[in-house]
């Protein structure tokens, strides 16, 4: 089996149900396909080429972010504005189907993931997976999940930050 | 308003599939029904009461074995009786039950009791029996009180039969790896019952052999241990245990219950030390020699004629260990059990750097880096991994290796090598908080001057590390909290210190009272926790305790500032101990393995209509404030988790002057870790009054920013009759 699309920490495999493995230009075309994206973005990142990658992601198609963990300071030392939520608080609100949302417009279509712990975040997925039909996962980061609707394999950090840069052009 | 109402389950399922009956497996994926018709949500919560019921029973087991033993010895006549300071012995069975046990016998009435309700509560998670999560979870609560009322049992049988400190001040005892004396014959106590290692202590002083060998061990049995006698050396948490035992340091391995490597033989077996499993919880597959002679028991052991034995008799495993290690530590000295650095390189040179010790590490831990330093002859990595528990060596990386490096081996010995002075302390286990001192903060607790009560429970399952419980405990300690631990907690608190060289038990006081360390004990010791928030609200507030169990809980939900935190849960006692402590309205924080649960209790503080009270004083229902905003709640550092907690702390009725300081701990703490003020600040704050000084014109600006208005303070905050109520099924 490609070692890529094992779950990275290969016994989070929870069932029938995997994720779809995308390159860059995938996951370019879910975002462009969504109405109201948002970007999750973890502490594993902070202060990381990585982090100011995702950031010109979400910059590209003026995705608001939120930010899990302590995300929140590295993200506003480098001049970027995110909304603070613990990552279960955060996906609490996004599996209710009537959640206004992070800019009161409505609640998201597709939430992107990355940088968020690996195997916690693959539990907000998997509520997202059985909980929230509204919304589409994505994750970008360099960990296949198997829980998310779509996402990157798994990579070295070169190839990822590739990847990233790619989504980000 | 009901509990489950304002704190929805919140489920992370961890398998899309049920497979506990021939039906399955079955998928249920997508809305998916099982053949049974249970779905996603349901099979969540009924795997979260399968979990509460084991958790709960192996506390409740581990009660019963103590009780019946501490009968045979003492007569069931003992009384219960904690000294002058505490009259309130009991105060879970008190409530629960509305019994005040006299003596050891009445303890049985409790056990009784808890026993049919444990057989009911598992009962419902047989297929075809409750389908609905909230029943299940409604349950699962009642599983987690039944945990309450078997610790509480087990530890008070215990202080009184064993004269366990009794809520007096403990003394400091020897805490680490460091600290076991190994040129001495060494008896290692690993789990939860106290019996065996009492048995080895008594044996030990009849025979004055106290300075002839050394008893040690790992998890609450130690803890306990040291509250018999403080002269046994606590080796550390759970996570010491792989590490230890292939250290060969310790002549004989006596097992009880709970949280033992089930292959602890296999491992003890490697270093040739003996093995003694000593209750019907852990029989290991040897055999039971509780009726046998000491001398053949010996002797059969010693000259290696059996693997191990089972006695289920403390007093005898107290002989047989002694005896044992007496026999065999000359010639185990001898025996070669880690690699050498020399050989440590070699061996690193057939690593194929796979890469799958990282992913198969619980925390993705860099086993490979360190592995390849090691070829070097560097072995920093692997000490940055040992120290501190960051691996707590699960050993799942060496089961992965395809080239079967012994890798817990390795890094045990680079530790052993490089990492000295693993000596530290712990304040033995006080047990129960004493009246006097409840009447003592109860009133500054319950308006706020002193901003809480946090307690650190529960396992090592760290996710970066043992040092993360202890810097959140310090931090909380220079802020005036009182600061309660047990348990592996406990340890890994100990294990810490600060720039001077001093532990936390050092620094402070195990007062309960603001900037007090108290550590309880083991892990029936938590019941103790619980037991002091239901005394706040019966000698504070006068709550009548006898069969008030709803009224205490609604009082401590919306009074007592307490927060649990269980940063490396793991177990299932785990899980039955944070649904306890949240029955008792009390919130709990997990780490982010504490996800793997299933299900958190969220609350949700933008639905205005979620926060509702009942104002008894009032006599009418007011507008609330998510006031504790979470009843079980997972972070995912510790960053995360120590602003979490201090506003986890808040309560409706915190006086103005408690709310600023609540408030100023908050603002502060999340300045310091998210670098602002927190945006959600607004929402705690009444009246102006309420805003800390310091922080003043920012609050305001905030206030103005979401057009603020100034709420009443709620007097009396129940979630009790409410008038709209709708009473409904199993909730």
């Amino acid at each position: 089996m490609d070692e890529r699309v094992i779950p990275w920490q290969p016994t989070v495999i929870a069932g029938p149900k995997q994720a779809l493995l995308v390159t860059p230009e995938t996951a370019e075309m879910m975002i462009q396909k969504a109405k109201r994206p948002l970007l999750v973005i973890g502490p594993l990142i902070n202060d990381s080429p990585a982090q100011t990658l995702s950031t010109k992601i979400a910059e590209k198609w003026d995705i608001p972010m939120v930010s899990t963990g302590d995300a929140f300071k590295s993200l506003s030392e480098a001049g970027v504005q995110s909304r603070a939520y613990g990552l279960v608080e955060i996906v609490n609100l996004l599996k209710d189907p009537d959640w206004e949302g992070l800019k009161g417009d409505g609640q998201h279509d597709l939430v992107l993931f990355v940088g968020v712990l690996y195997y916690m975040g693959s539990q907000g997925l998997s509520t997202l997976k059985h909980f929230a039909p509204h919304i589409k996962t994505l994750t970008i980061c360099r960990f296949f999940h198997s829980n998310a609707d779509a996402s990157f394999p798994n990579m070295n950090e070169g190839e990822w930050l590739k990847y990233l840069e790619k989504l980000a052009k | 308003m009901k509990l489950l109402e304002r704190y929805e389950p919140f489920y992370a399922p961890f398998c899309d599939m049920c497979c506990l009956c021939t039906y399955g497996k079955c998928d249920l994926t997508e809305g998916k029904k099982g053949a049974c018709g249970i779905d996603i949500e349901a099979q969540q919560a009924r795997t979260v009461l399968l979990a509460c019921c084991i958790g709960s029973a192996a506390h409740s087991g581990h009660a019963r074995h103590l009780l019946e033993y501490l009968i045979d010895k003492h007569g069931k006549e003992l009384p219960i009786d904690l000294g002058m300071n505490i009259d309130i012995e009991a105060p879970i069975m008190r409530v629960v039950l509305g019994k005040h046990p006299k003596n050891l016998g009445d303890l049985k009435d409790g056990l009784n009791y808890l026993e049919e309700q444990m057989v009911h509560l598992l009962s419902a998670c047989h297929t075809g029996q409750e389908g609905k999560s909230v029943d299940f979870e409604s349950k699962a609560l009642h599983a987690g009180l039944m945990d309450n009322l078997g610790k509480e049992i087990g530890d008070l049988a215990q202080i009184v039969a064993l004269n366990m400190p009794k809520g007096e001040d403990a003394p400091l005892v020897e805490l680490g790896m460091g600290s076991v004396k190994k040129e001495k014959p060494i008896v290692l106590c690993i789990g939860h019952n106290v019996a065996p290692g009492a048995g080895i202590i008594d044996y030990m002083e009849d025979q004055e052999l106290e300075d002839d060998v050394e008893v040690c061990g790992i998890c609450c049995a130690a803890l306990d241990i040291t509250r018999y006698n403080s002269r046994a050396k606590v080796v550390g948490p759970m996570s010491k245990q792989l590490k230890f035992i292939r250290s060969g340091v310790a002549d004989v391995v006596v097992v009880d219950e709970q949280c033992v490597r089930t292959d602890i033989l296999e491992e003890a077996r490697k270093n040739k030390a003996c093995v003694i499993a000593t209750t019907d919880k852990i029989c290991l597959g040897l055999p039971d020699m509780t009726h046998a002679d000491p001398d053949i028991i010996v002797r059969k052991l010693v000259n290696d004629e059996v693997e191990g034995v089972l006695i289920q008799d403390p007093d005898k495993v107290g002989e047989v260990a002694t005896r044992v290690a007496l026999k065999i530590s000359k010639e185990r000295k001898s025996i070669k059990k880690l690699p050498n650095l020399e050989e440590i390189q070699e061996m690193s040179k057939e690593c194929t750097q796979c890469g799958w010790c990282i992913r198969v590490c619980p925390n993705s831990l860099n086993m490979k880096e360190a592995v390849e330093g090691a070829m070097e002859s560097n072995f920093t990595k692997f000490q940055e991994l040992y120290e501190n528990d960051v691996c707590y060596t699960c050993g799942r990386c060496e089961q992965e290796c395809e080239v079967d490096l012994p890798l817990i081996s390795m890094l045990t010995k680079v530790g052993e090598h490089y990492v000295k002075n693993e000596k530290y302390n712990v304040r033995a286990g006080r047990g129960p908080v004493q009246d006097v001192e409840i009447r003592r903060v109860g009133a500054p607790l319950v308006l706020g001057d002193i901003p809480g009560v946090i307690a650190f429970v529960g396992c090592s399952n760290y996710p970066e590390g043992a040092d993360d419980v202890a810097k959140m405990a310090e931090e909380f300690l220079e802020r005036n909290y009182i600061v309660v631990t047990s348990g592996c907690g406990a340890m890994s608190i100990g294990e810490y210190r600060d720039e001077e060289g001093k532990t936390l038990y050092e620094r402070y006081s195990g007062d309960f009272d603001a900037k007090g360390l108290v550590n309880v004990g083991s892990c029936v010791s938590n019941a103790h926790i619980p037991g002091a928030c239901i005394k706040i609200a019966n000698i504070f507030a006068k709550k009548p305790l006898e069969g008030n169990f709803q009224e205490i809980a609604d009082y401590i939900l919306n009074r007592v500032g307490a927060c649990g935190v269980a940063w490396g849960a793991f177990s299932q006692k785990a899980a039955a101990i944070a649904t306890g402590i949240n029955r008792w309205g009390i919130p709990v924080v997990v780490g982010p393995h504490g996800t793997k649960y299933r299900r958190l209790f969220l609350g949700r503080a933008d639905k205005t209509e979620k926060w509702r009270v009942n104002d008894l004083r009032a006599g009418k229902v007011m507008e609330g404030e998510p006031a504790p905003e979470h009843l079980l709640y997972a972070a995912e550092n510790r960053e995360e988790a120590t602003v979490a907690i201090v506003k986890l702390c808040i309560r409706p009725t915190d006086t103005t002057k408690g709310r600023q300081i609540k408030l100023n701990n908050y603002i502060d703490l999340h300045k310091k870790y998210f670098g602002t003020i927190p945006h959600d600040v607004y929402k705690f704050v009444r009246t102006e009054k309420d805003i800390p000084i310091t922080y003043k014109k920012e609050v305001l600006k905030i206030l103005e920013d979401v057009e603020w208005e100034p709420k009443a303070i709620l007097q009396e905050p129940s979630l009790m009759d409410f008038k709209e109520e709708i009473v409904s099924g199993g909730k």
